[in-house]
C-alpha cells in the first residue's frame, strides 16, 4: 500500500508537470492581455498533430517533432493575434469567448475534415522505454515533458523578469497607453507574447503526444484542464501555473487510487471552488 | 428596428428551410434515413459506419453472385421492388439527444425516408426512434445496448444486437469453459467507465456474476476520456485479479494498454468488452501490447471466401481500416432493414413493419455470428449473440471460444508485449 | 406615435403567424428550438449581459428545471409540469448559495468559478443514480394526456415557448426600469463607482443571479419535457452554457431583444448547417459554423443588434439633420 502511494505521487507529479507544461501558454495570454482563450486546448491538439505528422513524413519522433510543432504554433499564434484577437481584445469580454470558442471549432474540425476523426498515436517508446528504479516505474515519455516543463516554466520565468523584452511586455500589459508614450509599441509586443505562449503550447502538444492518443477532440479534455490549472495558479503566473499543475496532477492521482478515479475530478473542482473563496486571486496571482 | 432586423433573419433561415426540403422524391428509390454521430468523440464510428453503409448499399444496388445466397446480393436493386435502388441519406447527431431528434425529424418529413437506422449513442437512439414511432416509421437500431430502448412498448422499433445481458451471459459461460481448462477465476476486477454504456453493461454483468457465483472482486469506475489511469492500474495491480475485465471507449482503451506497461501490469487474463477494443484505431495504436487480449464479439471474418471475408474486404478497401464488431453489427442492422422492405415488397410503413416482425433470418443468411435475426413482441432480436475473440498475434483478432465456431484455440496466460 | 408602434406590430404579427406561414414540422420545429434557446440566452442575459458578471456555467440551472421535469414524472408518475416550480425553487436555491460567494470574485475568476460549479454539477449528478446516473432519466415515451406535454407537432411548442419568452422579456423589461435595473447598470460600468454611490452592489447582483437561474431553469424544463429525456451531457454540459452566452454576445448582450436575435441567426444556422453538411461526415458543420461565429466576433465584437442601433441611428439622424437643416433654412 505505503509503495504504491509513492508511485501514485510520483505519476501524479509527473502528470502534474505536463499540465502544467500545457497550461503555461495560457496563463500568459490571460494574465497579459485579459484574453481567455478557449481555443487553447486546440493549440495543444494541433501541436500533437504537427507532431504525428513530422513521423509519418520524416519518421522522427520529439527530437523534430517538437520543434517543428513550436514554429507552427508560433506562427499561428501571430495570426491569430492579428487575424482575431487584436481586434477583439478591446472589446467586451463576451466578445472573447465568441471569438476564441468559434475559433476552436474552426481549428478542431478543420483538423478533422483533414485528418479524419480516427484516433492516432505515435508508436510506443518513441522516447525510450520506462525507467525501473527500485520498482518506481517511470516513463522515459513523462519524465521529458516533466523535465521540459520545468524548463518552460523556468524560461518564460526569467524572460519575463529577468529580460529587457520580458519588462517592456510586462509593462504593456499594465498600462499600454503609458508603454507606448515610452516608446513600446504594444501590438509587436502582444504578437510576441502570443507566439511565445502559442509556441510553449505547441511544444507542450508534441510531447504529449509520445505518450497520449491523438484526435481532432482532445483539445475538450485537456482544455479544462488547463483552465482549472491556471485560475488556481493566478492568472498570469507561470510560476502558479507550475505549482498549481503539480497540485492538481497529485490530487488527482492521490484521490483516484484512494477514493475512486470516478471522484477524483469532483474532488478537484471542489477543492477549487473551496480555494477561490480563500484567495479570490489564485495560489500566486496577484490581488 | 429591432424587430424589422430580427424578422429578416427569421424569414431567410425559413426560406433556406424551405429551399432544404423542395428535394422532389424518386419513384423508384428506396430512401433510409440513417442518423449517426458524425462529429464529435463519437465521430470516428459514424465515419467508418458511413463507409460499411456504402459497402450494403454496393452489394444490394449491383449484382453480386460472388456472395452465393446472401440476401439482397445477387440481383441489382431489391427485386421485391422491382429492382428499385436503395440510398441512405446521413444525418450527423453530433452526440446530442436533441439534435439525434431534429435530424430524424428532418429525415422523415422532409425527406421522405421510409425507415430509419441509428443513432449509436443509446441516449440518441432514444429521443430519435420516439419520433420515428409518433411518426409511425419503421426504426431499426443495430448497435445501442441500453435494455431500456426495448421496453417502452414501441411498435415500430426493433433491435437487432445483442445487449448486455447476453454479453454478460457470453462472459461468464467462458470463464466457466476456461476454468474447466484449468485457469484461474476466483476474482475478477470489473474495470469501466461511467458512461451510460459502461454503467449499464457492468452493472449487468455483476448482477449475472452474481448469480453464477462468480465473485467480482474490484470494480473500478473511472471517468470516460480520462487524461491519466494510472491509479487504476496500480489499483489492479495492488490487488492481483485473476481476471480484468475492460468496459472501455477507445481513447481510454489506447491509455490503459499504455500505462498497463508503463507499470509492467499484466492480469492474467485480461477480457475487454468490445467498444474500444474493437475499434482499428486500438488495434492500430496499442495492438502490439495488447497481445492475448481476449474481446467479447459477435463479428469474426470467416474463412476466406465466404460472404464475410469479401464484405470484411470490400470493407477495408472503402474505408482503409479493418471491419470490427461496431460497424459489422451496424451493417447488419441496416442488411435486415432492407432484407424487410424487399419482402415487404413495398415502401409503406406498416408493410415495412409486418415484414420485420415476421423476418427469420438464418445464421448463413447474416454477416455476423448472430444465431439468426428474429423479434419478439419488444422488437428485441431473440437470436443475437457473441462469442470471444483473442488479439493473438498483436494485429489481429481470431475467434476462439465458443469451440463449435473458434478458428484457433484460446492462449492463456495475457501477454501483453 | 403610430408610426413608432407600426414596426414592432407587423414583426409581432409575424412571429406569431410564423409556424403558420412555414408550416412543415422541420420548420415549426426550428422555430419552437428558436424560442427555447432564445428563452434560456435571456435568462442568461439578466446576469451576463445586464450585470455584466460573465456565468458560463448557466448549465446548473438549465439542469435543474429539465431534471425537475423529467424526475417528477419518473420518481412519481407526475406531469413533468409539476418540475417547474420544483426546479425554480432548487434553481433559486443553488444560486443563493453559491451566489454568495462567486459574485464577489471579479471578471474571469467568476467566469472559472461557474465553469468549476457546473462541472461539480455533472460530475455528481452523473454518479447519483436518482438522477439515472450517466443513462439518464426519460419522460414518457407515449403521453398520457395533455399534461405531459408531449406533441408530435411543434405547432404547441411554439405558442408555449413564445408565451414563456414573453413573460421573460417582460420581467427583463421590468426589471431594467427599476432601480434594480439602474443599480445593475452603475455595476456593469463600475463596481467602485457604483458602490461609492451607495448601490448595494452585492445584493443586487446576488437577486439578479437569482432571477436569471429561476428562468433558467424554466428553459431547461422545456427542453426536457419537449426531447422527452436528459443526461448529464445535455442537461448539464458546458457547451450549453456556452451556448447561452454566444447567443446574448452574438445578438447583443444587455439588450432586452439582442438574445432572441442570437438564438433566430444561430439555431438554424447549427440545424441547417447540420443538414447541409452534417452527412457528409467530414467536419464540415463546424468549420462553417466557427467562421461565421470568428467573422461576427472579429468585425461586430458588440454584437450584430449593437450594430443594427447604430444603423438606425445613423439613418435617423439623417433625415433629422435634414429636416434641421429646412427649419433653418425657412
Amino acid at each position: 500500500m505505503a509503495f504504491f502511494l509513492v508511485q501514485v505521487i510520483v505519476g501524479g507529479l509527473l502528470l502534474g508537470a505536463v499540465y502544467a507544461l500545457f497550461s503555461s501558454g495560457l496563463t500568459l495570454v490571460w494574465g497579459m492581455m485579459n484574453i481567455v482563450n478557449f481555443a487553447h486546448g486546440d493549440f495543444v491538439m494541433l501541436g500533437m498533430y504537427a507532431a504525428f505528422v513530422v513521423f509519418s513524413l520524416f519518421g522522427v519522433g520529439p527530437a523534430a517533432g517538437a520543434p517543428f510543432a513550436t514554429l507552427l504554433l508560433a506562427t499561428v499564434g501571430v495570426i491569430v493575434y492579428f487575424g482575431l484577437i487584436r481586434h477583439i481584445m478591446e472589446g467586451p469580454m463576451l466578445a472573447q469567448i465568441l471569438g476564441t470558442f468559434g475559433l476552436a471549432l474552426l481549428l478542431r474540425y478543420s483538423v478533422f475534415w483533414w485528418f479524419g476523426a480516427n484516433f492516432l498515436s505515435l508508436p510506443n517508446n518513441i522516447v525510450g522505454g520506462t525507467y525501473d528504479i527500485f520498482g518506481l516505474r517511470i516513463e522515459a515519455s513523462r519524465l521529458l515533458a516533466g523535465a521540459v516543463a520545468l524548463l518552460v516554466t523556468l524560461g518564460l520565468h526569467l524572460l519575463l523578469t529577468r529580460t529587457s523584452l520580458g519588462s517592456k511586455m510586462l509593462a504593456v500589459a499594465e498600462d499600454s497607453t503609458a508603454a507606448q508614450l515610452m516608446g513600446i509599441r504594444p501590438d509587436s509586443m502582444q504578437a510576441i507574447a502570443w507566439a511565445i505562449a502559442a509556441g510553449a503550447t505547441g511544444l507542450a502538444g508534441a510531447l504529449i503526444a509520445t505518450f497520449f492518443y491523438i484526435v481532432p477532440t482532445v483539445g475538450e479534455t485537456l482544455g479544462i484542464v488547463a483552465f482549472v490549472t491556471v485560475s488556481l495558479g493566478g492568472f498570469g503566473s507561470v510560476p502558479g501555473a507550475l505549482v498549481a499543475g503539480l497540485l492538481i496532477g497529485v490530487i488527482e492521482s492521490v484521490s483516484g487510487y484512494l477514493i475512486g478515479a470516478v471522484y477524483k475530478d469532483i474532488v478537484v473542482y471542489a477543492l477549487f471552488i473551496f480555494f477561490l473563496w480563500f484567495r479570490p486571486q489564485g495560489l500566486m496571482g496577484k490581488a | 428596428m429591432k424587430f424589422s432586423n430580427f424578422l429578416g433573419l427569421i424569414g431567410a433561415a425559413a426560406i433556406l428551410v424551405g429551399s432544404a426540403s423542395g428535394t422532389a422524391a424518386e419513384d423508384k428509390v428506396v430512401k433510409i434515413g440513417a442518423v449517426m454521430p458524425l462529429s464529435g468523440g463519437a465521430a470516428s464510428i459514424g465515419v467508418h459506419v458511413k463507409a460499411a453503409f456504402d459497402v450494403v448499399l454496393d452489394i444490394v444496388n449491383n449484382a453480386h453472385p460472388e456472395l452465393g445466397n446472401f440476401p439482397l446480393a445477387k440481383s441489382a436493386g431489391l427485386a421485391g421492388l422491382g429492382g428499385a435502388k436503395v440510398e441512405v441519406l446521413f444525418a450527423d447527431n453530433q452526440g446530442s439527444p436533441a439534435t439525434g431528434q431534429n435530424q430524424t425529424l428532418r429525415l422523415i418529413t422532409e425527406e421522405k425516408v421510409v425507415a430509419i437506422t441509428g443513432a449509436y449513442q443509446s441516449g440518441i437512439t432514444l429521443t430519435s426512434s420516439a419520433i420515428a414511432e409518433r411518426y409511425g416509421i419503421p426504426y431499426v437500431n443495430g448497435e445501442s445496448v441500453a435494455a431500456s430502448l426495448t421496453e417502452r412498448g414501441f411498435k415500430w422499433f426493433f433491435r437487432t444486437t445483442p445487449i448486455a445481458s447476453d454479453f454478460a451471459k457470453v462472459f461468464s459461460d467462458f470463464l466457466a469453459d476456461m476454468k474447466a481448462q484449468g485457469a484461474k477465476t476466483d476474482s475478477i476486477a470489473l474495470v469501466h467507465d461511467n458512461t451510460e454504456y459502461g454503467t449499464s453493461v457492468a452493472n449487468t454483468i455483476t448482477a449475472t456474476f452474481k448469480e453464477k457465483n462468480l465473485n467480482i472482486a474490484l470494480d473500478v469506475a473511472y471517468g470516460s476520456n480520462a487524461t491519466d489511469v494510472q491509479s487504476q492500474v496500480l489499483q489492479l495491480k495492488e490487488r492481483k485479479p485473476d481476471v480484468v475485465i475492460m468496459i472501455s471507449y477507445t481513447s481510454d482503451a489506447i491509455l490503459f494498454a499504455k500505462t498497463m506497461q508503463a507499470q509492467d501490469y499484466k492480469p492474467p487474463i485480461l477480457l475487454a468488452d468490445d467498444a474500444g477494443y474493437s475499434d482499428p484505431d486500438f488495434i492500430k495504436a496499442v495492438g502490439k501490447i495488447s497481445q492475448g487480449a481476449f474481446n467479447r464479439s459477435s463479428w469474426s471474418v470467416g474463412p476466406s471466401g465466404s460472404p464475410s471475408a469479401i464484405i470484411a474486404d470490400m470493407y477495408k478497401k472503402k474505408s482503409g481500416v479493418e471491419m470490427d464488431d461496431t460497424v459489422a453489427r451496424q451493417m447488419t442492422g441496416l442488411f435486415v432493414l432492407l432484407d424487410a422492405i424487399d419482402r415487404a415488397g413495398s415502401t409503406e410503413p406498416a408493410k415495412i413493419q409486418a415484414a420485420l416482425k415476421a423476418t427469420d433470418l438464418k445464421p448463413d443468411q447474416l454477416m455476423i455470428g448472430y444465431k439468426g435475426v428474429k423479434f419478439d413482441d419488444k422488437g428485441q432480436n431473440i437470436l443475437a449473440s457473441g462469442g470471444i475473440i483473442q488479439l493473438q498475434d498483436g494485429a489481429n483478432y481470431v475467434s476462439v471460444w465458443p469451440k463449435a465456431t473458434a478458428d484457433k484455440a484460446p492462449v492463456l496466460p495475457y501477454k501483453g508485449w | 406615435m403610430m408610426r413608432r408602434l407600426l414596426w414592432p406590430s407587423v414583426v409581432l404579427a409575424l412571429v406569431i403567424a410564423y409556424p403558420l406561414l412555414f408550416s412543415t414540422p422541420f420548420q415549426q420545429r426550428l422555430g419552437a428550438l428558436v424560442l427555447l434557446y432564445a428563452i434560456a440566452a435571456s435568462a442568461w442575459n439578466i446576469v451576463g449581459g445586464y450585470a455584466g458578471q460573465v456565468s458560463v456555467g448557466h448549465v446548473v440551472f438549465f439542469g435543474c428545471g429539465a431534471y425537475a421535469a423529467m424526475a417528477a414524472y419518473a420518481h412519481f408518475a407526475l406531469s413533468p409540469l409539476v418540475g417547474i416550480p420544483a426546479g425554480i425553487v432548487f434553481a433559486v436555491a443553488i444560486a443563493a448559495l453559491v451566489g454568495g460567494p462567486t459574485l464577489r470574485l471579479s471578471g474571469h475568476y467568476f467566469s472559472m468559478a461557474t465553469i468549476a460549479i457546473a462541472e461539480l454539477a455533472r460530475l455528481i449528478v452523473t454518479n447519483t443514480e436518482y438522477l439515472g446516473a450517466s443513462p439518464g432519466l426519460s419522460g414518457p415515451a407515449v403521453p398520457r394526456n395533455l399534461f405531459d406535454l408531449s406533441f408530435v407537432s411543434a405547432l404547441p411548442y411554439y405558442y408555449l415557448f413564445l408565451l414563456v419568452l414573453a413573460i421573460t422579456l417582460l420581467i427583463t423589461w421590468r426589471m431594467t426600469n427599476s432601480r434594480m435595473g439602474f443599480y445593475l447598470r452603475a455595476i456593469r460600468d463600475s463596481e467602485r463607482a457604483a458602490r461609492s454611490l451607495g448601490a448595494p452592489a452585492a445584493r443586487t447582483k446576488l437577486y439578479a443571479y437569482m432571477l436569471s437561474a429561476g428562468l433558467t431553469s424554466v428553459a431547461g424544463a422545456l427542453y426536457a419535457m419537449m426531447f422527452g429525456f436528459i443526461d448529464p451531457e445535455s442537461g448539464l454540459g458546458i457547451l450549453i452554457s456556452v451556448k447561452m452566452l454566444i447567443m446574448a454576445a452574438l445578438g447583443g448582450a444587455g439588450l432586452l431583444f439582442g438574445p432572441l436575435v442570437g438564438a433566430a441567426i444561430l439555431v438554424p444556422l447549427e440545424e441547417l448547417s447540420n443538414s447541409w453538411l452534417g452527412g457528409q461526415g467530414a467536419g464540415l458543420t463546424f468549420v462553417v459554423y466557427g467562421a461565421i461565429i470568428v467573422l461576427i466576433s472579429r468585425f461586430q465584437p458588440g454584437g450584430l443588434l449593437a450594430l443594427a442601433h447604430r444603423l438606425w441611428e445613423r439613418h435617423r439622424k439623417v433625415p433629422e439633420a435634414a429636416a434641421a437643416e429646412a427649419g433653418h433654412a425657412s
